[in-house]
């Protein structure tokens, strides 16, 4: 699971893989568009489906914590 | 009430000597009574509107909060992920409605007070009979803000990214909070209530730095933003085709600073009152001219209302039925490109509102759409703009990262005239000045200093934006500046302090009895 998402990122935004701060919102790193292809592919890839309630700084502030929302949203 | 009057000082020296003095359970009493005093005074009557927000936003969301509650119960009880998966849809559903029930009358309670007075002269010729009384209506102050603000909680508990507050009050101090209450920045509710809830103690070097920063912002308003607009005032006040092109140049690029200086400074000053009574609350300004793109320009300017329209309406939007179907269907007919359409319509929708919620003009529809074109462009280009970059040999940063940040400023440039000018006429003349009668050598000859601003004001103007920027680019860099001037000798500390304050004192532009003019986003 963690490959695919790495890899969806890589395809999206390659900085957010050596991104090693907590607020990749807010530096920049990510911005909104890229969010919303972000948040496609892994609808699509892991047949789930984000809510806006989601996408929010907390759960986009660095990988760990989009492959931790992913988990969670497989787990529901 | 204005943040810059002696009514205002006094008020914010009570309400501090009060807030320590208080039991700290008991302080946000303290900062709920100071905001109501000064929000009732500047309104200068009953503030009906504000409390009628406050009681829609405080119902909608214990709503919100029992409904989930009982969602949580009943998903319980439930055993197969169908049933749970169908419960949650019709709770969300009740929610849904609820939600919609309390934005239309919100949104229907600002569009109504920001447009009676224009629309009152049609709806006469149409009814037929007298709506005069709608002409008169008077726009609560800070409307437009503590609206969004309302909206924004009741999505966030929707959403369950905040706890419903079971306290109206409470409600009403989030609302109502003086330092941001008329300007913003847009406050969230969560980091909020937690700091007004947990007590406070007196420090002194607290108190200082809020004061340093709210003598800052006067600055940057009474000394530049005032200052500069004479000559703006002035110049947009004539005849557009009496004027060089080259003298609306200066007018407009003055205007750009205006707008930045009066608004920035409006928020260092609600900072620093805040930052007195250690509330923190969201920057609004991160030195937005050194952007290097117009989506850079709008994550430094106005950052809470960006981050605010980024999370309910584009992604609301986006991520709602309706843009999901949109989404899918567009993937599938145009595969890679077909992605993009989605967030291109919710970034059209969002500067369509922002245009909407600036101004009541067509020049600001126009502003919104001009924006919202200018990002869904660039968000098209975007994947061809290294390869564009390789072929032409262009690295980055260095000149190119000047390059962009002229390019960034052009592009602002043309859109503020359109918003300083009195009337789409008058910006179509201005712009024509610029191609046909721009003029340059005006700007060397005494025809600059006709508008309001003589030589020593442009000297003393070339020097405090010398500061300004030596200031900024320290931030830029990382510096926090308050710091960096405590931690010097205490002669280079003071005197920097004075220089602050005299030249606030004696070249600040003041009114009739040291009024000072109103701020520029307190129309908005």
């Amino acid at each position: 699971m963690e490959e695919k998402i790495l890899a969806i990122l890589k395809e999206h935004c390659e900085d957010a893989l050596t991104y090693d701060g907590d607020s990749m919102m807010e530096d920049g790193v990510i911005d909104s568009f890229t969010v919303i292809n972000v948040v496609g592919d892994l609808e699509d890839e892991f047949d789930i489906e984000i809510d806006a309630k989601y996408v929010v700084a907390e759960n986009f502030k660095n990988k760990e914590a989009i492959i931790a929302l992913v988990r969670k949203l497989l787990e529901e | 009430m204005q943040l810059l009057s002696l009514s205002f000082v006094i008020l914010w020296a009570a309400a501090f000597a009060l807030y320590y003095l208080a039991p700290r359970r008991a302080q946000w009493y303290i900062l709920l009574a100071a905001s109501l005093l000064f929000y009732a005074v500047g309104l200068r009557g009953f503030p009906l509107h504000l409390l009628l927000i406050g009681l829609i936003t405080y119902g909608g969301g214990l709503y919100l909060k029992d409904n989930l509650e009982r969602e949580k119960a009943a998903v319980s009880k439930c055993v197969d992920k169908e049933s749970r998966k169908a419960l949650k849809a019709a709770f969300g559903q009740r929610r849904k409605r609820v939600q919609v029930l309390c934005f239309v009358c919100d949104l229907g309670l600002l569009v109504f007070y920001k447009y009676a007075v224009i629309v009152s002269p049609f709806l006469e010729k149409i009814v037929g009979s007298d709506v005069g009384f709608l002409g008169k209506v008077i726009m609560p102050l800070g409307i437009s803000f503590y609206t969004l603000t309302a909206i924004g909680y009741l999505t966030d508990v929707g959403r369950e990214n905040c706890e419903a507050e079971t306290n109206f009050l409470k409600i009403l101090l989030f609302l109502a909070y003086f330092p941001s209450v008329t300007q913003g920045p847009f406050n969230r509710y969560k980091p909020m209530k937690e700091q007004f809830e947990s007590g406070h103690d007196f420090q002194y070097d607290r108190m200082l730095r809020g004061i340093q920063r709210f003598v800052w912002g006067a600055f940057k308003k009474l000394v530049i933003a005032d200052r500069i607009g004479i000559f703006v005032d002035r110049v947009y006040g004539v005849e557009a085709s009496s004027v060089p092109g080259s003298i609306f140049v200066c007018a407009t690029v003055f205007y750009m600073l205006q707008l930045y200086a009066d608004f920035s400074g409006y928020i260092d000053m609600a900072m620093g009152v805040s930052e007195t009574f250690d509330i923190a609350m969201p920057e609004n300004f991160k030195r937005p001219y050194f952007a290097g793109s117009v989506a850079e320009f709008w994550r430094r300017w106005h950052i809470t209302l960006g981050t605010w329209f980024k999370d309910y309406v584009m992604f609301s939007f986006v991520m709602s039925g309706v843009g999901r179907k949109i989404g899918k269907a567009c993937k599938k007919r145009w595969n890679t490109p077909g992605r993009q359409i989605v967030p291109i319509m919710g970034t059209m929708l969002v500067w369509f509102f922002t245009g909407l919620w600036h101004g009541r003009t067509l020049s600001y529809m126009l502003w919104g759409i001009y924006y919202g074109v200018i990002m869904s462009v660039s968000l098209l280009l975007e994947q061809r703009y290294p390869l564009w970059k390789e072929r032409l040999h262009i690295r980055d940063g260095g000149l190119w990262s000047f390059v962009c940040m002229v390019r960034t400023w052009l592009i602002v440039f043309i859109a503020d005239v359109l918003i300083r000018s009195e009337s789409l006429t008058q910006a179509g003349a201005i712009y024509e000045s610029f191609l046909i009668r721009l003029r340059p050598m005006s700007l060397l000859s005494h025809e600059i200093t006709s508008y309001g601003l003589s030589k020593y004001d442009f000297m003393l103007l070339l020097a405090v934006l010398a500061v300004w920027l030596a200031v900024s680019v320290l931030e830029e860099r990382g510096r926090d500046v308050r710091a960096y001037l405590a931690a010097k000798p205490a002669l280079v500390r003071w005197g920097c302090y004075y220089g602050v304050v005299l030249t606030l004192l004696l070249t600040g532009i003041y009114g009739g009895g040291y009024d000072t003019a109103t701020f520029m986003y307190q129309s908005f």
